[in-house]
């Protein structure tokens, strides 16, 4: 008796994960509308234009299939896609449903990239995001 | 009492006006801008499918009926006047709503002239207050 409530616990245990992730519609991807890569940005602060085929926006918190908001990874890399995705000055969460955001970054080489994530701030199955681009603030 | 009576015949009155309002249109960030991102106006493309792209800054964007502040979805009005503020946003060929939340579109349009405007509105299709709507755009489709 208990070993089979144990057993068939352990599937949840040994992949909680393999419940959490929102599955992304083929042929949707998300991708950076501008900036492009090797823009050169005077002043430093540019309107982020945030492309997504295939799959809406919703903010986050709010639970509609085929949905999911936008983040973007500034100068580091992708994290891994089983975790939500972290909230540091090198990830950012557009959990307001933007499309678009005002973003500010100091002079020198800087790498962008998005990742979509579900309303949990998860990365989709498959994941969504753009290629990575580098920018210069002069 | 005829003062009384004038009074409470105001009253009436106003409750009667304020009763028959419709619902009022959700107020909106004075600062927030709708534009088409592409195509660019007076472009030719070779049809019959053109993509869109809406820009909106200084709001968000959230599938129809969600009930939060700052948000929306967009809507295209294809070779007709943006609608009337007090009616949601018809549904037809000439009105595309985009209640998944969407920020692209391909259209399919018909050899020839035709206009395009971005509208985004409320979580029922209504206009915000001021109603949020993108230049109108002319393209042709070869």
């Amino acid at each position: 008796m208990k070993y089979s409530v144990l057993a068939a616990l352990l599937p949840l245990v040994m992949f909680p994960a393999a419940l959490a992730a929102e599955p992304s519609p083929p042929d949707s991807r998300a991708y950076i509308v501008w900036p492009k890569n090797g823009t050169v940005i005077k002043g430093g602060k540019f309107w982020l234009r945030m492309g997504l085929k295939g799959m809406g926006i919703a903010p986050a918190g709010v639970e509609v299939a085929g949905t999911g908001h936008h983040h973007v990874i500034v100068d580091s890399e992708l994290p891994a896609f089983s975790e939500p995705i972290p909230n540091d000055p090198n990830h950012l969460h557009f959990g307001k449903g933007q499309s678009e955001a005002r973003i500010e970054l100091p002079k020198g080489t800087h790498t962008l990239q998005l990742l979509f994530g579900d309303t949990g701030h998860v990365p989709h199955e498959p994941p969504l995001h753009s290629e990575k681009i580098t920018i210069t603030v002069k | 009492m005829k003062t009384i009576l004038f009074a409470a015949s105001l009253a009436v009155l106003g409750a009667a006006a304020s009763g028959a309002a419709k619902a009022e249109n959700t107020k909106r960030d004075a600062n927030a801008h709708l534009y088409i991102g592409w195509p660019n106006n007076g472009e030719v493309i070779r049809g019959p499918s053109v993509k869109v792209w809406f820009g909106l800054r200084n709001m968000g964007i959230a599938p129809a009926g969600t009930d939060l502040p700052g948000v929306g979805h967009h809507h295209i009005i294809v070779d007709a006047p943006i609608p009337d503020s007090a009616e949601p946003i018809p549904n037809d060929e000439n009105h595309l709503h985009f209640g998944k939340g969407q920020t692209e579109t391909v259209l399919t349009l018909a050899k020839g002239v035709h206009t395009i405007q971005l509208n985004f509105a409320d979580k029922d299709h209504l206009q915000f207050d001021p109603p949020l709507v993108s230049k109108k755009i002319t393209i042709t489709i070869k």
